[in-house]
C-alpha cells in the first residue's frame, strides 16, 4: 500500500513536470524616445526565438517560450509612439501585442547578446499607407510544428556596416584646447577627420557622414542626432587632448560605460579594503535607473569598447606608446549615439613636444591611417563573427 | 462559590495590571521628555573636547597621471557640512609641488549633502566656466580630483554632482557629461 502510494506520488510529480514547460522566461521591457525614433527593447533572462507581425493597429511578437509575468499590461504614458503592451501567456508560448498611439514603421530591428535583447527602432509614419504588412508569418500547426516554425525569421544578427559618422570635435567659436603657439584643437580635428573620410571612402567604399565640414559651431546634441537620423553604423569623434600636467602625453581612446571604475581601481581597493563592490553596486543600480532608460548608447557598450580597443592598438603601434588600454568616461556626445561610438584623443596640445608634432601634416596623415586601420579591423572582426 | 472567588481574584489582577501599566507608561513618557535636555548637554560637552580626523588628500604630480596622497589631520567640527567645507579648503588651496587642476579665481559658492541619496553637491562660481582650459584631460582631472577625494575620505559620500552659480551645466568645455552625478573612479589614484 505505502509502496504503491510512493509510486503514485512520483508519477504525479513526473506528470506535472511533463505537462508544464520546464523553461520559462522573464522579459524586461523598456522604451525611450530618442532623436528621430523610439526604441523598444525586450530583454530576456535567456534567449528566445520569436516571430513578428506588424499591422495597422500595432506590432505583435510571438515567443516560443512560456513567460513569467508580473502584470498582463505595460502602459507607456510618456512615450511618443507606444501606448501599451499586452502580455499573453499560453501553455508553451507567449506573445506581446504592442499598441501604438499613431501610425508607425519599423525602422530596423535586431538582436543583441549578453544579455539577450530584441531591439526595435520605431518611427512615426507620415501616412497610414506606410504601415508594414505582416511578413513571413506561418500558421501554427501542432506543437512540434510550432517549434520548427520558430527557427526562421530571425533578422541578421548585425546590421552591415555601411555608413560611418565622423565627428570633428569643436568648431566655430568653440576652439577646444589651445596650444602655446595658438594651435587650435578645432582645426586639427577637422583636418584629421577629412583625411580619415578620404581613407574610408576610397579604401572601404563606405559612406561617410561628417558632423561638420567647415569651421562651424555644432551642438553636441545635434552631432549625435545627425548620426542617428542618417542611420550611421559607427560614430567616431575626433579630439585633441589638454591637461593641467604639461607632461601628459599619448593617444587615448574612450567609450561610454555604465561602470564608473576601471580595472586599475582594484590595485588600490585591495590595499585599502574599501567597499568598492558596494560603490559599484550602487552605481549600477542608480545608472540602471537613470541612464539605461535614456541613453541610446546603452545597447552598444560592448561593441563600442571593442572598437575603441582596435583603434587604440593601432595608435599605440604608430606612436610607440605602451598600451594603457582603452578608457571609459561619460562623454556627452557619445551618450546619445545609437550605434557603436568612440572618442579618440590623438595627442596632447598642452604638451609642447606633442604640439610640435600636431603641426605636421604627415603626422596627422599617420594618425588618420592608424584610426582607419583600427576601424577596418573592427569591421573585419564583426563580419567574421556574424557572417 | 469557589468559582466566584476565582473570578474575583482574576478581576482584581486585571485591575492591578491596568493600573500598574498606566503608572509605568506615565513614568516612561516623563523620562522621554527629559531626554532632549540631557542629549543637548552631552553634545555641548562634545564640542568642548576637540576630536581629530586623519585624512588622505590625493594630488596630481607633473610626472605621473595618478594622484598621490598627502596626509592631513583636521579638527572634527560638530556639523558634517563644516567638515566638508574644511576639506574643500584643502583641495582648493592645493599643496606645494603638486598640481592643482583648478583655474585661478575659481571658488566654491556652496556645498550641500543629500543624505538619502549619499550625494554631495558642489556649486562653483562662474569663473569655472569662463576660465576652464578646454580638454578631455583637464575636465577629467578636475572632476575626479573632487569626486575621488571626497568619496575616498568620507564613506557616506557615494557620488558627487557639480553645478555652476546654482545651475546645472551640460559640460565644462564640450566633453564630459555634467548633468548626472559622478561615482568615484579610483583608477586616478595611486597609494604611494
Ligand atoms: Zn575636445
Amino acid at each position: 500500500m505505502t509502496k504503491f502510494m510512493k509510486y503514485k506520488s512520483l508519477l504525479l510529480v513526473l506528470s506535472l513536470l511533463v505537462s508544464f514547460p520546464v523553461f520559462s522566461l522573464t522579459v524586461n521591457i523598456r522604451s525611450f524616445d530618442h532623436e528621430g525614433f523610439t526604441r523598444l527593447v525586450f530583454e530576456g533572462d535567456s534567449g528566445f526565438e520569436y516571430k513578428i507581425e506588424s499591422s495597422k493597429k500595432g506590432l505583435e511578437i510571438r515567443l516560443n517560450k512560456k513567460l513569467t509575468i508580473k502584470s498582463s499590461i505595460t502602459t507607456f504614458h510618456d512615450s511618443r509612439l507606444i501606448d501599451k503592451i499586452i502580455h499573453k501567456v499560453e501553455r508553451k508560448k507567449s506573445s506581446f501585442t504592442v499598441k501604438m498611439k499613431s501610425p508607425y514603421t519599423i525602422d530596423r530591428h535586431f538582436v543583441l547578446e549578453r544579455p539577450f535583447r530584441l531591439v526595435f527602432d520605431l518611427v512615426k509614419s507620415p501616412g497610414e499607407e506606410r504601415i508594414q504588412q505582416s511578413t513571413g508569418m506561418k500558421k501554427y500547426g501542432n506543437v512540434q510544428q510550432e517549434d520548427q516554425d520558430f527557427n526562421y525569421e530571425r533578422p541578421k544578427k548585425r546590421t552591415l556596416i555601411e555608413r560611418i559618422c565622423i565627428d570633428p570635435g569643436h568648431g566655430g567659436s568653440n576652439f577646444g584646447a589651445i596650444g602655446k603657439s595658438n594651435l587650435m584643437e578645432k582645426d586639427i580635428t577637422l583636418k584629421v577627420s577629412k583625411k580619415l573620410k578620404r581613407l574610408i571612402e576610397s579604401r572601404l567604399g563606405l559612406r561617410v557622414i561628417m558632423t561638420r565640414t567647415g569651421d562651424a559651431e555644432v551642438s553636441l546634441d545635434s552631432r549625435a542626432a545627425l548620426a542617428n537620423n542618417q542611420k550611421a553604423n559607427m560614430f567616431i569623434s575626433i579630439h585633441v587632448n589638454g591637461s593641467f600636467r604639461k607632461a601628459a602625453n599619448g593617444p587615448e581612446t574612450f567609450f561610454v560605460s555604465l561602470k564608473a571604475t576601471d580595472q586599475e581601481a582594484f590595485r588600490l581597493a585591495e590595499k585599502e579594503n574599501k567597499s568598492f563592490e558596494e560603490i559599484d553596486k550602487m552605481a549600477e543600480d542608480d545608472e540602471l535607473k537613470l541612464i539605461l532608460w535614456n541613453m541610446a548608447q546603452t545597447e552598444y557598450i560592448k561593441d563600442s569598447s571593442k572598437l575603441a580597443e582596435f583603434i587604440q592598438n593601432e595608435l599605440n603601434i604608430l606612436l610607440h606608446t605602451t598600451n594603457r588600454g582603452v578608457k571609459q568616461a561619460p562623454f556627452k556626445v557619445l551618450m546619445q549615439a545609437a550605434m557603436p561610438a568612440v572618442l579618440v584623443e590623438i595627442a596632447f596640445l598642452s604638451n609642447p613636444a606633442e604640439e610640435k608634432k600636431l603641426k605636421k601634416d604627415s603626422f596627422l596623415e599617420e594618425v588618420a591611417l592608424a584610426i582607419y586601420t583600427g576601424i577596418n579591423k573592427y569591421i573585419y572582426y564583426q563580419n567574421s563573427r556574424y557572417y | 462559590m469557589s468559582k466566584k472567588i476565582i473570578y474575583g481574584l482574576v478581576g482584581a489582577a486585571v485591575v492591578f495590571f491596568i493600573i500598574s501599566l498606566i503608572i509605568f507608561l506615565q513614568s516612561d513618557s516623563s523620562a522621554e521628555k527629559a531626554k532632549p535636555a540631557e542629549a543637548q548637554s552631552k553634545s555641548v560637552e562634545k564640542v568642548e573636547e576637540p576630536e581629530f580626523i586623519n585624512l588622505k588628500v590625493f594630488f596630481y604630480t607633473e610626472r605621473s597621471r595618478y594622484m598621490r596622497p598627502v596626509l592631513y589631520e583636521l579638527e572634527f567640527p560638530p556639523i558634517r557640512e563644516d567638515l566638508y567645507l574644511k576639506f574643500m579648503d584643502l583641495l582648493l588651496k592645493g599643496e606645494e609641488n603638486y598640481i592643482k587642476p583648478i583655474p585661478e579665481g575659481v571658488t566654491l559658492r556652496s556645498l550641500y549633502y543629500i543624505e538619502d541619496e549619499n550625494l554631495l553637491v558642489l556649486d562653483f562660481n562662474e569663473e569655472l566656466i569662463i576660465k576652464f582650459p578646454a580638454g578631455t584631460g583637464t575636465e577629467l582631472e578636475f572632476i575626479y580630483f573632487f569626486v575621488d577625494n571626497f568619496c575616498y575620505n568620507f564613506k557616506e559620500i557615494k557620488k558627487v554632482m557639480f553645478s555652476v552659480a546654482g545651475n546645472n551645466i551640460k559640460t565644462l568645455t564640450g566633453h564630459i557629461d555634467m548633468e548626472n552625478p559622478f561615482y568615484p573612479n579610483y583608477g586616478y589614484l595611486i597609494d604611494q
